[in-house]
Formats: C-alpha cells, sequence, structure tokens
C-alpha cells in the first residue's frame, strides 16, 4: 500500500443472515466512512468485483471485515470452501474485523454443528488454532447484528491510523468496557429493586423476571443508541446478551433465579455485595417507583 | 447447451443452471447452497426462544419471522382455550413496525438491485449514487421502526399479547416526522409527483405522469421492449392478514378463500430449497400478488396490459412503497396509548400446544409452524416466501420464476428477471 493510496476493504461473509451488512447500511455516515477506504468487495453493495474474483482469493484486502461463522469444510461458493479464501485474505491484511457474534464466537448458527462451526479465532470463549496467527491484527466486534456505529467506529480509527484499546477478547474498550445496562432507561428501577410488573411498560426493571442479561453483557447499546433512537431495553424487551461469547442462551424470556435472587450477578459484582445492597434497597418503599409515569385519563 | 451462472447480491447467493437452445432461454435450475438449519436448532428450546432465534433467518426480513413467530404462539395458546385478544394499540404497533421494515426492503431492493442492473443490461448507465438513496431512506425508515421495536435488525419486540415497548406521544410524533421524510422522498426522488397526486393515478394510462426514478424505470423497461417480458402462470396467493392486506388467492383476476391446509412442502434434488404448492399447484407471492388478490386499480390495470411480467412485477412493489406509507401514516394517528401495550402475562401460559403464524413479508407470505410438548419446542417448520416463487416446480408445470425465464433472449436478461422476484438466499436456505 502506497502513502497516499486507500486502505482496500474487503468484506466476505460465510455462514450469515447478512443482518451484520443490513445493519451497517443503517449508518447515517456509511458513505463518508467508506470514502477513506477502497471498497473492493460487499456482498451488498456494488464494487466493479464480482463475486468469482472475489473467491479467487486475488483482490488486495488491507482491512478485511469477516461476518458469519465458520467451518473446516462443507460451505462452499463456486466450488471454493470460504474458510479457505478468508485465510488468503486474513493473510494479506493488516487488519481483521470480525463482523457481529458468529464471526466472533460462532453465534447461533454454531448450534447446528457445534463441533464443526465457530467463530474466525474464538470457538465461544476459547481460541481457535488460527486464533495465534491472528491475534496481532484481529478486532473482535461480537454483535448480533453488530451495531452500525461500532463499526463505523472501528474503520474510521483505522483510517485515521488510531490505535484501539482492546480487551483480553480483542474488543474495543470503548465499546465494550461497560455493559448494555449503562444508560439504560430503567436504571432508577434496578438501583431499587422494583421489577416490571409485567412486558409492555416503561416503569420497572427487566433484570428480575423477564430475562434481561444488561447487567453482565458487554456492550454500548444504551450509549450509542440503535438506529440513532432506542434499544432493546428502552422499548421493554429484554437485553438477550448477544454480544457475549456463549449467545444464544435458553428461555431468554425469564430469569433464572436461585433463591428468589439472579442467578447470573451484574458483571464483576460478588453475589454477597449484591445481596447486600438489594436488601438495603429493598427495605425501603419508594412511592413514586410503585407509580406509572403518565396517567392519560387524569 | 447448459451454462452455469453465480448470482450474487441476492441476500446471499443462487447458482442458475442455464439450458440454451439458439441463444436463449430453455430451462433452468436454480440451486441454493448451504443449508443452515434453522428449524433444527429451535428444537427443544423454550417456545418463546422462537421470538429471538427465527428473526435471525434474515437479516433483511428479520422482522417478518418475529411477527410470524409471535403469531404461531398466540395461535397455539388460543388453540388450548386461552383468550388472546390483543389490543388495537399493540395490533397497530406491530402492523407499522412491519409495513417499516416492507417500505425498507422495497426501496433498498429498487436502489441496490433493479435500477443498477437495469441499467448495466441496457447500456444506460447513470453517474447516480443509488446506493445512498438506498441507505438514506433505510436508515431514516428503519429509525421509525426501532421507536417502537427498540433496534433494526433483530427485534425481539413482539411478545404473545402484545408487544413489549409503551410509547409515549413524543415517540409517536418522532415516529410521524420521518413517516413524513419518507414520504417526502418518494415525492421528490423516486416519483417526482405530489403523494396526493401519485395516489390519483388508477390506470396505465396516467402512468406517464410518474417521473424520477420510478419513471426512469418505466422508461427503460418500455424503451427496450421489456414490459411484456417474464410472465409466469399467473396465479398469485395471499396467506397473511396485515392491516391493508387481504388473504385469497387470485388466478389471473378471479379471487377465491385459501386455507393453509393445502400448503405443501416437498424436498427437491440438487438444491437445500424445498418447494412449495397449493392444492399441487404453483403460485407467485409478493406485492403482486398482494395488489392482484386486493385488486389494486392501478396494478390491475397494468395486468390487464402486461399480465404478469417482469414490468407489472417490479412496478407492483414500488406501488407497494406508496401504499404501505398511507397505511403508516393511518396507523400512527390513530394511535390510542392509553390502552395497554400486552394484555397476556408475561410468563408462559402453556406447557403444550401447537400453532401456525401467517404474515406478509416483503417477498410475500411467511408461514411459522410450532409444535410445544412439555414446554419445549417439539418442531418447528418455517415455509418462506422465496420458496413458493422459486421452486423447480412440479412434473406438470414450471415453476413461478423459471417459467417467467424461459424464453428470454439470453442469460443476463433472464437473470434480471430472476431478481424481479427480489430473491433472498438466505431464507430460502433457513
Amino acid at each position: 500500500m502506497s502513502a497516499k493510496a486507500k486502505p482496500a476493504l474487503l468484506w466476505l461473509q460465510s455462514i450469515t443472515c447478512n443482518g451484520n451488512s443490513h445493519s451497517f447500511l443503517n449508518h447515517p455516515d456509511l458513505f463518508s466512512i467508506l470514502s477513506h477506504f477502497e471498497l473492493v468487495y460487499h456482498p451488498i453493495l456494488e464494487t466493479g468485483q464480482t463475486i468469482e474474483k472475489m473467491l479467487a482469493g486475488t483482490l488486495p484486502c488491507d482491512v478485511l471485515v469477516l461476518e458469519g461463522s465458520f467451518r473446516q469444510k462443507g460451505l462452499r461458493k463456486n466450488g471454493v470452501e470460504v474458510l479457505e479464501v478468508a485465510l488468503q485474505y486474513a493473510h494479506k491484511a493488516e487488519h481483521i474485523i470480525t463482523a457481529g457474534t458468529c464471526a466472533t464466537f460462532g453465534g447461533i448458527f454454531k448450534q447446528k454443528a457445534p463441533d464443526a462451526i465457530s467463530g474466525f479465532c474464538f470457538d465461544e470463549a476459547e481460541q481457535t488454532p488460527r486464533y495465534r496467527q491472528y491475534a496481532d491484527k484481529l478486532i473482535s466486534l461480537p454483535g448480533c447484528p453488530i451495531h452500525p456505529k461500532w463499526l463505523g467506529y472501528v474503520l474510521m480509527m483505522i483510517a485515521d491510523g488510531r490505535q484501539i484499546p482492546l480487551d483480553e477478547m480483542h474488543r474495543p474498550q470503548e465499546l465494550y468496557g461497560i455493559t448494555v445496562h449503562t444508560g439504560c432507561s430503567r436504571n432508577e428501577y434496578f438501583e431499587w429493586k422494583v421489577d416490571t410488573k409485567g412486558f409492555g411498560l416503561k416503569e420497572g426493571c427487566l433484570f428480575y423476571e423477564q430475562g434481561c442479561q444488561g447487567p453482565y453483557t458487554r456492550g454500548s447499546c444504551n450509549r450509542i443508541l440503535w438506529n440513532d433512537i432506542s434499544s432493546k431495553t428502552i422499548a421493554g424487551t429484554p437485553c438477550l446478551g448477544c454480544t457475549e461469547p456463549d449467545f444464544p442462551r435458553t428461555t431468554l424470556f425469564e430469569t433464572k433465579t436461585r433463591m428468589g435472587i439472579p442467578e447470573t450477578m451484574p458483571l464483576g459484582v460478588p453475589r454477597r455485595a449484591y445481596l447486600t445492597a438489594t436488601g438495603i434497597a429493598k427495605s425501603f418503599k419508594i412511592k413514586r417507583f410503585e407509580e406509572r409515569i403518565i396517567t392519560y385519563d387524569r | 447447451m447448459t451454462v452455469k451462472k453465480l448470482i450474487e447480491k441476492i441476500e446471499g447467493e443462487a447458482e442458475l443452471d442455464f439450458s440454451l437452445k439458439n441463444g436463449s432461454v430453455e430451462d433452468v435450475t436454480i440451486n441454493f447452497g448451504f443449508y443452515r438449519g434453522i428449524e433444527e436448532i429451535m428444537i427443544s428450546k423454550a417456545p418463546r426462544d422462537a421470538l429471538v432465534i427465527t428473526p435471525r433467518v434474515c437479516g433483511i426480513c428479520n422482522h417478518a419471522h418475529l411477527m410470524a413467530a409471535v403469531q404461531a404462539i398466540e395461535h397455539g395458546y388460543a388453540g388450548t382455550g386461552i383468550s388472546v385478544e390483543l389490543t388495537d394499540k399493540a395490533k397497530a404497533i406491530r402492523d407499522f413496525t412491519l409495513a417499516c421494515e416492507l417500505i425498507q426492503n422495497h426501496v433498498k431492493w429498487f436502489y441496490l438491485t433493479i435500477l443498477p442492473q437495469l441499467e448495466h443490461l441496457t447500456k444506460e448507465e447513470s453517474k447516480e449514487n443509488h446506493a445512498l438513496k438506498a441507505s438514506y431512506l433505510s436508515t431514516t425508515i428503519t429509525k421509525a421502526l426501532a421507536i417502537f421495536a427498540g433496534q433494526w435488525p433483530h427485534s425481539s419486540y413482539a411478545v404473545p399479547g402484545g408487544v413489549t415497548c409503551d410509547p409515549t406521544y413524543v415517540d409517536v410524533m418522532q415516529a410521524q416526522a420521518l413517516v413524513d421524510e419518507t414520504v417526502r422522498f418518494f415525492e421528490q426522488v423516486m416519483t417526482g409527483i405530489s403523494f396526493d397526486a401519485y395516489e390519483q393515478i388508477d390506470s396505465v394510462a396516467q402512468m406517464h405522469e410518474i417521473k424520477g426514478d420510478i419513471g426512469r424505470l418505466l422508461y427503460l423497461l418500455g424503451h427496450y421492449d421489456m414490459a411484456k417480458r417474464g410472465q409466469s402462470h399467473d396465479r398469485f396467493m395471499v396467506l397473511g392478514e396485515t392491516t391493508g392486506f387481504v388473504q385469497g388467492k387470485s388466478i389471473a383476476t378471479t379471487i377465491a378463500n385459501v386455507d393453509v391446509r393445502y400448503v405443501e412442502e416437498q424436498p427437491q434434488s440438487g438444491t437445500t430449497a424445498k418447494a412449495v404448492t397449493y392444492k399441487k399447484r404453483q403460485y407467485e407471492v409478493g406485492p403482486l400478488a398482494r395488489a392482484m388478490v386486493a385488486k389494486d386499480p392501478l396494478i390491475r390495470s397494468m395486468h390487464k396490459r402486461y399480465k404478469d411480467s417482469l414490468l407489472t412485477r417490479i412496478f407492483a412493489r414500488m406501488h407497494e412503497v406508496a401504499y404501505l406509507l398511507r397505511i403508516c401514516q393511518t396507523l400512527l394517528k390513530g394511535l390510542d396509548l392509553r390502552q395497554d401495550s400486552c394484555t397476556l402475562e408475561g410468563h408462559l401460559l402453556a406447557s403444550d400446544f401447537e400453532g401456525i403464524g401467517m404474515v406478509e413479508a416483503a417477498r410475500g407470505s411467511l408461514i411459522h409452524k410450532t409444535v410445544v410438548k412439555e414446554r419445549c419446542i417439539e418442531n418447528y417448520e418455517i415455509i418462506v416466501p422465496t420458496q413458493w416463487n422459486l421452486s423447480h416446480g412440479t412434473q406438470s408445470e414450471k415453476g413461478i420464476a423459471v417459467e417467467a425465464m424461459v424464453g428470454s433472449q439470453s442469460m443476463d436478461e433472464a437473470s434480471f428477471i430472476f431478481r424481479a422476484f427480489d430473491v433472498c438466499s438466505v431464507c430460502t436456505t433457513q
């Protein structure tokens, strides 16, 4: 890559639903971000290159975006194993971005054949044999799908030549250093341990009954809003833990409890600390948190 | 002579095997590749996990899968005697968000697939950034969707008994503004005329009034003599019932009732996609089918002149954008936020049930069937619209898209006819 040339960006799909591609198409600054790159191949956008050429493994590639989970053998396009193509480009690339939970950890499609299907460098939380070879250029962006702004952030950091602070699973700390709970519109109810009385209410916390995984799921969904306007928990849907290595868990709309207390604790919080805080909070009855916020008929 | 061609950018890929004779297309075999196995993944999961897992069938019509999944559970509940009565508010919000997804899909298809491909085919390349228009419109209308559903793609906000959101009028007003912005885009960029003037057009004779990008589409198809190409069996099916759509079947212009019990799936050789028939016959699903069954005057008028051709099929999808935008406005205006968002309890209400959900997705009728035993899914079946339109066909008749492609003068023309069905590879290979 010459000093002036824009980095070549190649987007490769493996076992996927296309959700990450479509999510990114909703980035309001999509074309301004892409203007910093030479888009070599994309599964939806026209680039002047055909899929046959891309599958031949001969296109330039400085930034490789991977979408979908991988299997060693058995996913062939135009007679070529997709993993082989991914490896060719991964070798060339300076940065590898695993876009979405499938490409990062294996995700939903892994469940069809748990032993054969995984993410590119991780199999759930475990490193795959590929990890060692690509660790120095790997950026993990889990999420089902990816948040468009998260990918936009990573691409612009690369375009600007900045170092991205990553955690031990190669997730950008600026995006995954906090939990989905951070910034949730229901935080007051969590603080005072007031659960919601059911689905379809803006009042109450979804952590105790409705299965919300927000307090222990890494991600900035409630800091950088979805579609620039909302999030699952704002809309009353529990956080489903879609950025985590073990996504999807089971019975997603119910909280698993132990002795009446959620089984999984908020990230990093010892159970004893949680129980103490809960005991104190629950010993008070705060009238405001028992009432509706808006009463239209008054 | 048989020639293989890989078709890309159709939510994945498909391989078409063309049988050619003297340069024209005699037959086509449509093959879809990798099977992902969502139906199998569902087995032994909790019934409501379908609301999370099944949207991941498809990145572009995930919301329709959510709606089919929740309706399947509600239908199953009702079968055990549980009263499932949604409020008008919950119904309207569901219909609104689904309509937004359809609009997003249709406009993206138009700007990312149809217009660029037609320009390649006719060598009338423009310098326009079609993708920018697609992205702008999609970003705008899915933002309106996300106000209620939390996010797009992959929301799980529809739960048995209603929706999880509890919007305020502040939310409703923001959604209204985004719908109005989409209407403005339709007026200024897509049609070049006012929305009211567009809605007055009810016959082919008035269609010259349509300018803008849809006008350009009509010009290109007409000028290159493609208006009557791509005709198929002239049989249409609509199974879903959401605001604005009518259930039924239409054979040419004769409308009749339908019963989902006659819908059958069959495996096909050489592809992971199963074929679907109704009483052993092929039916087309999607916007053209919906307009024919609902007796839309303009589409009926086009059908009279061009039958179920490429032109009618493509235009019906764009016409549906206007139709849905008006429905979106009406639904938001009528929202009464005093009503409950969700009328059922939050926990699973029945341990054994069988249910079926049918909705109109962007590409046509989508069916989910769930069988639940002892609080676990025992069997899950998904029938997607593309299975109707792209099957190989039966002994006695070719599949809908195959029939439309036969007789094409080139593989490029046939591929364009294929894309006019708005093919979704990932849905087909669930």
